[in-house]
C-alpha cells in the first residue's frame, strides 16, 4: 500500500505534472527522484512577499542543524544533532504541542570521533515508521503514532573511525544506510535493514575486491576487482569512501543512485592509484545490493572532493534527445548530467570558479588535471586551488529541480585553498588526514552564491551573490519559488522566473539545513527549515560557540565576523500566509 | 605498510612515543585545584609532576607527537581548536595542571576525547603535555569586539 503510493509520486514528478499529494513531506529528498519540488502552490512568487513566522521550537540542542523535518498526516518529525532526540509536534493543535518524544541513549564518545561536528541530516518514514540514524552507528525505527522505539540496530563501528549522522532511505521495503569517517580512514560500505525487523540483509563495500563490493563478473570493462587495482597494497582497506549524503531511487530501472566520499588519507602519497570507487555514483539493486554500473568524478583525489552530494533523477532532452538523467552538483565544482541507466557522461560544466582541471574529457569522463594543482606530501604547499574543500557546493546543501522551469537550484560556495599534505599515521578511531589547507574567498571577493543551473546545457542561467558561503538545501514549488538560508541567519523566497529574492527573516542562527513545505490540517500551505549554523562551521568559525567558557577561540580568518551574525542553536521554524 | 597494525613500538612516526622517558604509570588520584571541595577541605590526592617539564627537546617531539598521534586532526593545527575544543586559550574543562592534561590523554574525557594510556607511553604523553603548556596563549579574550562605535 505504502510502496505503491511512494511508486505513484514518483512517476508522476518524472512526468513533470505537480504529485498527487503535496501536503506529507515524507523523505528527505521530498520523492524518490530527491528533486525537493513541492507542487504546492498557494504561496507563490508574488504572495510571498507577505511571508511570515507563524510558529518556532528550540530543539535546545547546538550542534548544526543540517537536513530537514518530515510530515507525515498531521504530524511534523524532527530529529535533532546528537543527542539525536525525535520530536513529534501535532500540527492540528494551537502552538503544535509536543506528542511525544524519543530520547535514545547515545554514546556522547561518538561526538569525538564525528570530523564534522556533531549533525544529523534527518529521519525518513515508510510503513507507520519514522527510521533514523543515531551519532555513535545505529538505526532506530520508531512507531510514527506512539513513539515507541520498534527496533534498533548496530550499522557502524566506532572502533574504526565510523559515525552515523546520515538521513536512511528506505526503497523495497529496504532501509539503506551508509557511515561518515573519510576523515578516519573507514572502509565504506552501504547497508540495507529490513524494515520490518532492522535486521541487515545485505552489505556492500565501495572498494575491495568485487566479492565485497557485490560487483559481478563483467560489470566493468576495466576488468575484474577495480577496488583493488587502483590502490597500493591493501590500502583500500582503509580508503575511506563513506556514505554520508543522500540516496535516490528509480523504481522502473529498480537501481539505487549514491554517492561515495574521499579517499583517505588526504594525503595522495600513501594511496597511489586512481581509488576506485572514491568520489563516485553508484547503481545498486536495492533487493541485494548488487552493482550494476559506477562512475568516478574524481580519480586519485588530491582535495577532499567528496561525492556525497544528492543525485537529482529526472528525464532531459540532451543533445536533441530525451534522456534519463542523474545530474549531480559535485564538491569539485562541476556540474554533471548523466544517463541513469548505464552512467554514461552526458555534461560535465563547471558551475563555480574551477582551477584545478581544464575541463572533464566527454568521452572518457576523466578530468583534464592541472598537474600543478596536485598535491601530496612531497609537493609542499600547493596553492590557488578552486574549489576549495568545502565544496564548489556542499553535498549537506542539497538543491532542488523545479520541472516547471526545467532547471536546478542550488547553493553555492565561492572559495579557494591552499594544501599542504603531510605524511599521517592511521590510528583507528583517530583522525587519518595529513593536510592543512587554508580558504580565501574565490574571485569577486563573495564567498558563496544561489544559482539556477541549465543541466541539459551546462550553464549557469542567474545568480544571487552571497557575503558568506550558502550551505542551506533548497526547496522549489509550484508557486515558482525557491528557499533557502545563509549562514549569517537569512531566511530567503527567490522568485525563480527573475532569480531575485524577494523576501527574507533573520532565524535567529546560520541555516545549514534543508527547507521543505507541506499542506497543515487547515489544508494551508506552510515552509518550514531548521536555523542552527554547524557542520563545518562550527570548526571553522569556532567563535560562534557560546556555551563553553573553556573553549575560546579566534574567528575564521576569511570570515572573520561571521559570529557578528550568528551564534549556535537549533530553532525549528514555520513561515505561512 | 600496514598502518592498521601500528603499536606503539612500530614505525618512524611513533618512535617517539616508544621512549618511555620515565617509569611512572597511570596515576592513582589527581586533585583539581578549581573544583570546589565540600566542607571546604580538599581529599588527599597525589599531584603529578611532568618528569621533562619545559625542556626544549621535549615540547618540540611533543609538537612532532601532538602531529603524529593525529590530535591536530580534532584539536586543530596548532591546538587553537577544531571539533575538540582549544587547548591554547588558557581555559581548561577538566583542571589545566600537568597532571590533569595527563589523565586527560590518558584516560580520555567524556564528549569525544579517546583514551591514548594504550597508545602513547606515559612519557611520551608528558612530551605532549610539555608542548601544549609551551604554545602562547593568543590574545583571544574575553571580550571579542565587532565594531569601533564609541557610543553605545
Amino acid at each position: 500500500m505504502q510502496r505503491a503510493y511512494v511508486t505513484l509520486l514518483f512517476v508522476t514528478v518524472l512526468q513533470g505534472t505537480p504529485p498527487q499529494d503535496d501536503g506529507q513531506w515524507t523523505m528527505p529528498g521530498k520523492d524518490y527522484a530527491s528533486t525537493r519540488f513541492s507542487g504546492l502552490a498557494q504561496i507563490n512568487r508574488t504572495n510571498v512577499t507577505r511571508l511570515k513566522a507563524v510558529w518556532s521550537f528550540s530543539t535546545g540542542v547546538l550542534g548544526g542543524h543540517e537536513g530537514q523535518p518530515l510530515v507525515v498526516g498531521s504530524t511534523m518529525y524532527v530529529v535533532t544533532p546528537f543527542p539525536n532526540v525525535l520530536y513529534a509536534f501535532d500540527l492540528t493543535r494551537e502552538g503544535y504541542p509536543l506528542k511525544w518524544k524519543y530520547r535514545p541513549d547515545v554514546n556522547p564518545t561518538a561526538v569525538g570521533v564525528a570530523c564534522c561536528d556533531a549533525i544529523n541530516r534527518g529521519a525518513v518514514y515508510a510503513a507507520g515508521k519514522v527510521v533514523y540514524n543515531t551519532l555513535d552507528g545505529h538505526t532506530v525505527a520508531v512507531d510514527a503514532i506512539t513513539g515507541r522505539e520498534l527496533w534498533k540496530t548496530q550499522i557502524a563501528d566506532m572502533g574504526q573511525g565510523e559515525t552515523t549522522p546520515m538521513a536512511p532511505f528506505i526503497a523495497r521495503n529496504r532501509v539503506l544506510v551508509g557511515p561518515s569517517g573519510g576523515e578516519f580512514g573507514i572502509y565504506g560500505w552501504v547497508k540495507a535493514l529490513d524494515l520490518a525487523s532492522g535486521k541487515i540483509l545485505w552489505t556492500a563495500h565501495n572498494m575491495g575486491p568485487d566479492s565485497l563490493m557485490i560487483a559481478r563478473p563483467g560489470t566493468f570493462t576495466g576488468g575484474a576487482n577495480l577496488g583493488v587495482s587502483t590502490w597500493s597494497g591493501d590500502s583500500w582497506r582503509r580508503g575511506g569512501a563513506p556514505v554520508w549524503g543522500w540516496i535516490s531511487y528509480d523504481p522502473q530501472l529498480d537501481l539505487i543512485y549514491f554517492g561515495t566520499g574521499n579517499p583517505g588519507p588526504y594525503n595522495t602519497e600513501q594511496r597511489p592509484g586512481e581509488n576506485k570507487w572514491t568520489n563516485s555514483v553508484l547503481a545498486r539493486r536495492p533487493s541485494d545490493g548488487a552493482l550494476v554500473w559506477a562512475y568516478q568524478f574524481t580519480p586519485h583525489d588530491s582535495w577532499d572532493f567528496d561525492a556525497n552530494a544528492e543525485m537529482i533523477l529526472t528525464d532531459l532532452v540532451v543533445g536533441g534527445r530525451m534522456r534519463k538523467v542523474l545530474v549531480t552538483f559535485n564538491k569539485n565544482g562541476f556540474a554533471y548530467t548523466l544517463d541513469r541507466a548505464t552512467g554514461e557522461l552526458l555534461v560535465a560544466e563547471p558551475f563555480t570558479h574551477v582551477t584545478w582541471a581544464k575541463g572533464i574529457d566527454r568521452r572518457t569522463g576523466v578530468p583534464i588535471v592541472d598537474s600543478t594543482k596536485v598535491t601530496g606530501a612531497s609537493r609542499g604547499n600547493v596553492k590557488g586551488i578552486c574549489p576549495s574543500l568545502e565544496g564548489g557546493k556542499s553535498p549537506v546543501s542539497s538543491s532542488a529541480y523545479s520541472p516547471r522551469t526545467g532547471l536546478f537550484y542550488t547553493a553555492t560556495n565561492n572559495l579557494c585553498m591552499n594544501f599542504e599534505a603531510t605524511q599521517v599515521t592511521r590510528i583507528p578511531a583517530t583522525p587519518f588526514i595529513g593536510a592543512t589547507t587554508p580558504y580565501v574567498a574565490g574571485p569577486g571577493g563573495y564567498m558563496g552564491a544561489f544559482i539556477a543551473w541549465d543541466a541539459a546545457r551546462g550553464r549557469k542561467v542567474w545568480e544571487i551573490k552571497e557575503r558568506f558561503p550558502v550551505w542551506s538545501g533548497t526547496v522549489v514549488t509550484a508557486g515558482d519559488v525557491a528557499f533557502y538560508g545563509t549562514l549569517d541567519g537569512w531566511f530567503k523566497a527567490v522568485d525563480i522566473r527573475t532569480g531575485r529574492d524577494v523576501w527574507k527573516f533573520k532565524v535567529g542562527s546560520g541555516v545549514v539545513g534543508a527547507p521543505i513545505t507541506f499542506r497543515g490540517p487547515d489544508g494551508k500551505q506552510y515552509v518550514a527549515v531548521y536555523a542552527g549554523i554547524g557542520g563545518d562551521w562550527f570548526l571553522l568559525s569556532g567563535d560562534v560557540r557560546s556555551d563553553d567558557p573553556a573553549d575560546l577561540r579566534p574567528p575564521a580568518d576569511f570570515a572573520p565576523d561571521l559570529a557578528r551574525h550568528t551564534s549556535q542553536g537549533g530553532i525549528v521554524w514555520i513561515f505561512g500566509l | 605498510m600496514d598502518f592498521r597494525l601500528v603499536t606503539p613500538c612500530v614505525g618512524l612516526a611513533v618512535a617517539i612515543a616508544c621512549n618511555p622517558g620515565t617509569d611512572s604509570g597511570a596515576p592513582p588520584s589527581i586533585r583539581y585545584p578549581n573544583h570546589v571541595a565540600a566542607g571546604e577541605s580538599q581529599p588527599p590526592a597525589a599531584e603529578m609532576t611532568n618528569p621533562f617539564a619545559s625542556d626544549t627537546a621535549s615540547v618540540a617531539d611533543g609538537g612532532k607527537l601532538f602531529s603524529t598521534m593525529n590530535c591536530d586532526g580534532c584539536h586543530g593545527g596548532g591546538a587553537l581548536g577544531w571539533v575538540g575544543p582549544s587547548l591554547v586559550d588558557g581555559r581548561w574543562r577538566y583542571g589545566g595542571t600537568d597532571g590533569a592534561l595527563y589523565q586527560s590523554i590518558f584516560y580520555g574525557r567524556p564528549r569525544g576525547m579517546p583514551a591514548y594510556g594504550g597508545v602513547m607511553s606515559p612519557g611520551a604523553i608528558w612530551k605532549v603535555v610539555s608542548y601544549i603548556r609551551a604554545q602562547p596563549v593568543p590574545s583571544v579574550v574575553p571580550t571579542q569586539r565587532f565594531t569601533r562605535e564609541q557610543t553605545p
